[in-house]
């Protein structure tokens, strides 16, 4: 006897390579446990060795009226408008297909401004002195599939799928969150043809 | 001697492409039993890890321990032949020297000492062609092995045989998205089984009321709907408060108690005076979210309960685990879907009359765990069988280190060369768990078969083949020993009734496996006791054992390990707790898990402003048995005065640190008999301040 879960989550699906100017990704750090999966995952998939990585899982806690603990993996927000592409003096960090915003190792000269201005700390400087960032796994989209990160995600933290859909759920889950007294917001919500939007929405307490 | 390279070229390595072959396997490490996919390229070795969307259970969700594993399995560190200790040096010999050599030293000690002169340490032996072979080994010479029970789940496997007839867990994890509360208590799910953490939540999501009790707010508190953060070590006080709630408002099952049930007038007699008051007092958990908790627990049902290592490796633990799960057995939460307890012990019986007693050969000494120490010592074990790394993994393992190099002849089948490995005179390379076919049980009550994915490492046997070489060698009869996986299932399957319609072709055929118990008819029992009939010999649920002091609260200042200590002396109390990227000693070889976690000591920053201690300070903590350095951690998920750190880390390892078992004394639940790694009493003091 099997019980199928169902998720409230959109589940990734694989179909025959996705819209990518459509999809999205929703990090909700307010179901993050921390194990780091998404991390080795990312490292895996594109052959980063040791403290390389594109994605970083940072503990947090705060302390106000109450203690409010969470997980934040930090990573590349695929910005409609990045300042990272604006600020690589030699084109290395460039747009890819669907919106994908894509840094091309071979061009990169190491300056690592692009590190620098990212408001998110979304880009990572490599122990080679290059910086390096996510990709979307561009490369697993075009087969299908969805990014390594949201496939081992155990949690639904990183949940990949449309990104329309995605902003539906996060406006669930922050109704669940207020229910229980905790306050967050969301990232990224804007409209991905002007400034403001994201690829990648953050759920954020 | 291994040496440890640190590479950290950024992409260095080719990308996991497309090439070769996706194979099935299931993950070996925490009894998950996540279904993973493995990436073997053309030339037969493993390149990456997935997770198996086909799998019901992980739904292809995975944590990051079994992508670590790949680093593992190729790394330096790794033992690729037989070696033997000359003058002090590690050389290459052959399979043939190693095992005439083991031998001749076994025959020997067991001629002029007897069979209890050699033992085994083997909490790391392999997959169940393995742990069969060792028990029929173990049959035919009478060698005494110790395997995970002392250091993790003895006393929990005890208390429930004593009260249920069956130590396994009664309920799948499955079965919480059925349930109306999760009482989860000292333990961390989200991280020691995160890769099926998902079944928490979905359950929360379900509407089942999720209560956490721990003394950390964990990740898995962070992730309940109630969390009740105790003071370490009083579990048990307010599980008799909750009794003591429950029984005085008359919210038990009245008709399970009545027919189910042995020794109830003597279990509320004995929490009589465990009032929600007085446990306000003893646990620091408020008088109104325990009777809320008694309150949710007669009026939710069914109700699970789900004990984890922070109330089971305490000094105190035999009390603790009776009055929880007499809790759920006065409310009837048994055998139905939705009720009973939820464990990773996963035992299903032993296979029986394998070998005809006439060939059995009884262990002339039996010691405990904790008397095992002085035998060692004390010269009357002369030989030790290691697979595992017991300098390591067991408490004062200063003291095992002295002990294990004054042995005359220690044998270590081992993976890598680690702590207890460096200490053998014959080493022999194990196989890694992702190249031995076997069953592996899970939390889910499931027995799901794996085949191997890549060939042996190098001369990589498993402990399956070498006891049978073994045995051929030592004169003893061969034909008892299975000749491989499938049949060493099939001999375990057709000699143990309850598992015996669970065939290696069925879990094989059956995505996420069978349910046992299974007998010959083939019908598969989700939970256990779903006909209200127990394995105790009375059928009832023995509420309360022969021996009614189990159910006297003992505190934890009184319990082995902390009894006559000083408080002034040693003010703080020191528990080992774990991470999601580490599993017991293993994964510490891999780079990954080496960027993701440092050892630290976590601290309130209250206790650390007492103390003068900043964030990253280097602090020594000691106890009468050892001390140990470690940086500092401050944060305001731990309780004031107590300690907390991780126990994976070794000095062989590229962390290169002391274990953390070092501080704990060998000593043992007095009920149960499992050692202790948290709650024992220490003192700290801040060595120097960071960046200076």
């Amino acid at each position: 006897m099997m019980r199928v879960k169902q998720n409230s989550a959109p589940v990734g699906v694989r179909h025959a390579g996705w819209d990518v100017s459509r999809v999205g990704m929703l990090v909700d750090v307010s179901r993050c446990i921390g194990c780091n999966s998404c991390t080795v995952a990312c490292r895996q998939e594109n052959a980063l060795q040791g403290s390389d990585g594109w994605l970083k899982v940072w503990r947090r806690e705060r302390l106000g009226t109450q203690l409010i603990r969470y997980d934040y993996s930090q990573s590349c927000r695929h910005c409609a408008d990045p300042q990272c592409l604006q600020a690589c003096p030699t084109g290395a960090i460039a747009y890819g297909a669907g919106g994908v915003v894509r840094h091309h190792e071979e061009k990169c000269i190491g300056c690592q401004v692009c590190a620098m201005v990212c408001p998110y700390g979304g880009v990572k400087v490599m122990t080679n002195g290059k910086t390096g960032k996510c990709s979307l796994c561009a490369h697993r989209l075009a087969k299908g599939e969805e990014p390594a990160c949201t496939a081992v995600c155990p949690t639904g933290a990183r949940t990949f799928g449309e990104r329309e859909a995605l902003v539906r759920e996060a406006g669930e889950r922050l109704d669940a969150l207020r229910r229980q007294g905790l306050r967050g917001r969301l990232e990224g919500n804007g409209d991905l043809e002007g400034k403001g939007g994201h690829k990648i929405l953050f759920l954020m307490l | 001697m291994t040496s440890y390279v640190r590479t950290e070229v950024y992409r260095n390595r080719r990308l996991p492409g497309d090439e070769g072959k996706l194979l099935p396997s299931i993950c070996s490490l925490c009894n998950g039993g996540c279904g993973l996919l493995v990436r073997v390229n053309d030339a037969g070795y493993v390149e990456a890890v997935y997770g198996d969307t086909g799998n019901p259970y992980n739904q292809g969700k995975i944590c990051p321990k079994p992508m670590e594993i790949v680093q593992t399995l190729y790394g330096a560190q790794r033992v690729d032949h037989p070696l033997k200790k000359v003058n002090g040096i590690f050389q290459r010999i052959s399979w043939e020297e190693a095992l005439s050599l083991v031998t001749e030293k076994y025959l020997e000690h067991w001629q002029t000492s007897g069979n209890s002169a050699i033992v085994g340490i083997t909490s790391k032996i392999g997959g169940s062609h393995s742990k069969l072979a060792l028990s029929i080994f173990s049959e035919l010479t009478g060698l005494v092995t110790y395997g995970t029970g002392p250091i993790c789940y003895d006393t929990e496997e005890n208390v429930r045989k004593a009260m249920f007839g069956n130590g396994s867990a009664s309920a799948p994890l499955a079965d919480a998205v059925e349930a109306g509360i999760l009482l989860i208590v000292g333990n961390n799910p989200a991280q020691t089984k995160a890769g099926q953490f998902h079944w928490v939540q979905e359950a929360r999501y379900r509407g089942t009321k999720v209560v956490v009790i721990d003394p950390r707010y964990t990740e898995t508190a962070r992730q309940a709907d109630r969390f009740l953060q105790i003071r370490p070590g009083t579990d048990g006080a307010l599980g008799m408060a909750l009794l003591h709630e429950v029984i005085a408002h008359g919210w038990y099952d009245a008709s399970f108690v009545t027919e189910r049930t042995n020794g109830f007038e003597k279990l509320a007699q004995a929490v009589t005076e465990f009032s929600p008051v007085r446990a306000e007092e003893m646990t620091g958990v408020p008088r109104r979210f325990i009777e809320e908790l008694a309150w949710d627990l007669s009026t939710r049902k069914p109700g699970m309960l789900w004990e984890g290592r922070g109330v089971v490796c305490v000094n105190n633990a035999g009390n603790t685990l009776r009055v929880f799960e007499a809790l759920m057995a006065i409310l009837g939460n048994v055998g139905k879907p939705g009720a009973g307890i939820i464990s990773h012990i996963n035992g299903y019986g032993r296979a029986k009359g394998l070998v005809p007693g006439a060939d059995v050969v009884k262990p002339e000494r039996k010691r405990s765990a904790e008397a095992l120490y002085s035998a060692l010592e004390n010269g009357e074990i002369k030989m030790l069988l290691i697979a595992g790394n017991p300098c390591a993994n067991w408490p004062d393992c200063g003291r095992m280190q002295q002990a294990v190099s004054g042995l005359d002849f220690v044998v270590s089948h081992t993976l890598v060369l680690d702590d207890s490995a460096r200490l053998a005179d014959v080493v022999l390379p194990a196989t890694h768990w992702l190249e031995e076919a076997g069953m592996q049980a899970s939390v889910h009550r499931v027995m799901q078969w794996k085949e191997p994915v890549a060939r042996p490492y190098a001369e990589a046997k498993s402990a399956g083949e070498i006891f049978r070489l073994l045995a051929a060698k030592m004169g003893l009869p061969v034909k008892y020993f299975p000749d491989s996986p499938e049949t060493a299932w099939e001999w375990e399957r057709t000699h143990n009734g309850d598992i015996a319609g669970i065939t290696v072709e069925r879990m094989r055929r059956t995505a996420g496996g069978v349910h046992y118990p299974c007998p010959e008819s083939g019908e598969e029992a989700v939970r256990l006791f779903q006909n209200g009939v127990f394995s105790t010999p009375s059928e009832k649920v023995e509420l309360v054992g022969s021996d009614v002091q189990e159910l006297n609260y003992l505190d934890l200042l009184a319990a082995p390990g902390n009894r006559g200590l000083s408080r002034q002396e040693y003010p703080y109390l020191l528990s080992t707790v774990k991470v999601a990227a580490h599993y017991h000693t293993e994964c510490q070889y891999s780079d990954w898990a080496v960027a993701l976690e440092k050892p630290c000591v976590e601290i309130h920053p209250d206790t650390a402003a007492n103390l003068s201690i900043r964030e990253g300070d280097r602090v020594r903590i000691e106890t009468p048995v050892g001390s140990l350095e470690l940086p500092a951690r401050l944060t305001w998920t731990v309780p004031r005065d107590c300690l907390f750190t991780q126990p994976y880390f070794t000095q062989t390892s590229p962390y290169g640190q002391v274990p953390a078992n070092i501080l704990f004394p060998a000593v043992t639940d007095p009920e149960g008999g499992n050692f202790v790694n948290k709650n024992i009493m220490c003192r700290i003091s801040a060595l120097e301040v960071a960046g200076t």
